[in-house]
């Protein structure tokens, strides 16, 4: 083992170091070629990925919040709107309602009017008719009765006084 | 120990048989093992991915230990087969040890101090290579006589600290534990059956903590590599 130590001794054997050498980087060329190469290419695209995911993630989480944010004061706004659009229909109701109250009210009155107008035209209908029927009525008993009771003597004295009226008529 | 090495002279070379196989086979199985983890890429890991992953998670934390800056990434890519590499390295000789013949041809190939020296020359050259890259050449030989001009010989001296203890190191440890593992292995055959069953658990044991010392080693060796990278690329 010391020989091998020994220089100038022609027993060291300096290929070996050669030997060492050259194999040591035919090894690592071939390594890089079939292994080093294709995995360090993968592990950097996976930690680029790796990168760009977490980048991606964040831009995400934020647009989530974002929308979340958006819905949320919609949902308020909604809500707001839907108490005025609940508020305005019970005004525009009541209002409705009033209004409908009082065209009833004056159609009433108007119905009870025309009733009332309508009752008095029929009264006076019936009273100028009532006073009619009663003229003739009269007039027809009466001349019922003149004609029944009249004897001679009475048509005489009726004839005079008529007669007389007739000429205290004329003489004035 | 005693073990006995075929040697191969090639082109003025001494090659050592058996640490050029283990290196070789170390080789191989950490690159089948990658190569099987990263079989199905995909954006969701499966199983085999995630181990990959995990242990790319691991080497890049010690560079980024060592260069907090993100100017550690390129060095990533290198601490993690220097990792792996080592680490299999550290194990194989656990694993399993090939002798034919009375000559060794497979074990751990960091239990030599020329392999674990040719790692750390790795290592140092690419920490003087990118110092000279990012200072320019005269910044580079500046930086030796930083923070004060008299510490340049133990700036100069520093270097060869750093290469030896970073390759003796890990080269003490594995080989240590090999040593043992072996002795074990003798105290075995020593006397018969008794010590035989005796040294069975002795064997388990150090086996384990070979196990355990070899991945510590290859981190303390990734790690320090980072260090000294780093500290070559930062001015004082």
């Amino acid at each position: 083992m010391a020989g091998l130590l020994v220089l100038g001794a022609n027993q060291v054997a300096l290929g070996d170091m050669l030997f060492v050498l050259v194999s040591f980087i035919i090894l690592a060329l071939a390594v890089k070629h079939f292994a080093w190469g294709p995995i360090t290419k993968m592990m950097d695209a996976r930690s680029e990925k790796i990168t760009g995911d977490l980048d991606y993630a964040d831009q995400e989480r934020a647009r989530a919040k974002k929308l979340a944010q958006e819905r949320e004061d919609a949902l308020k706004n909604s809500r707001a709107e839907a108490v005025g659009i609940v508020n305005k229909a019970k005004e525009s109701g009541e209002t409705q309602k009033k209004s409908i109250l009082t065209e009833a009210h004056g159609e009433a009155e108007e119905v009870r009017q025309r009733a009332k107008s309508d009752a008095d035209k029929a009264k006076q209908d019936a009273m100028a008719g009532a006073q009619k029927d009663i003229a003739n009525l009269s007039l027809e008993i009466a001349s019922k009765v003149i004609s029944k009771e009249l004897n001679a003597d009475d048509q005489k004295s009726l004839i005079d006084s008529y007669i007389k009226e007739l000429t205290v008529n004329e003489t004035k | 120990m005693d073990d006995k090495y075929k040697f191969i002279d090639f082109l003025g070379l001494r090659f050592n048989v058996a640490n050029d196989l283990s290196v070789l086979i170390s080789a191989i199985l950490v690159f089948i093992l990658v190569f099987a983890l990263s079989r199905k890429i995909t954006m969701r890991p499966g199983k085999a991915q995630n181990v990959l992953e995990w242990m790319i998670d691991f080497t890049n934390s010690i560079v980024k230990s060592a260069m907090p800056d993100g100017s550690g990434r390129r060095f990533n890519l290198y601490a993690f087969v220097l990792f792996l590499f080592i680490f299999v390295s550290n194990q194989l000789g656990l694993i399993f040890q090939v002798k034919v013949g009375g000559f060794t041809y497979v074990k751990s190939p960091t239990t030599n101090p020329l392999i674990t020296m040719g790692l750390a020359t790795i290592s140092l050259l690419l920490s003087h290579y990118y110092a000279v890259k990012k200072f320019g050449f005269g910044g580079y030989l500046s930086n030796y006589a930083r923070p004060v001009k008299f510490l340049l010989p133990i700036n100069l001296l520093e270097e060869f600290t750093n290469f030896l203890t970073l390759s003796l190191r890990l080269y003490g440890n594995i080989f240590a534990g090999e040593v043992l593992l072996a002795l074990i292995g003798t105290v075995a055959k020593s006397v018969g059956a008794v010590t035989f069953v005796a040294a069975i658990p002795l064997a388990m044991v150090w086996q384990g903590f070979s196990v355990f010392i070899g991945a510590i080693q290859a981190y303390v060796f990734t790690t320090l590599s980072m260090v000294y990278i780093s500290r070559k690329l930062e001015q004082e």
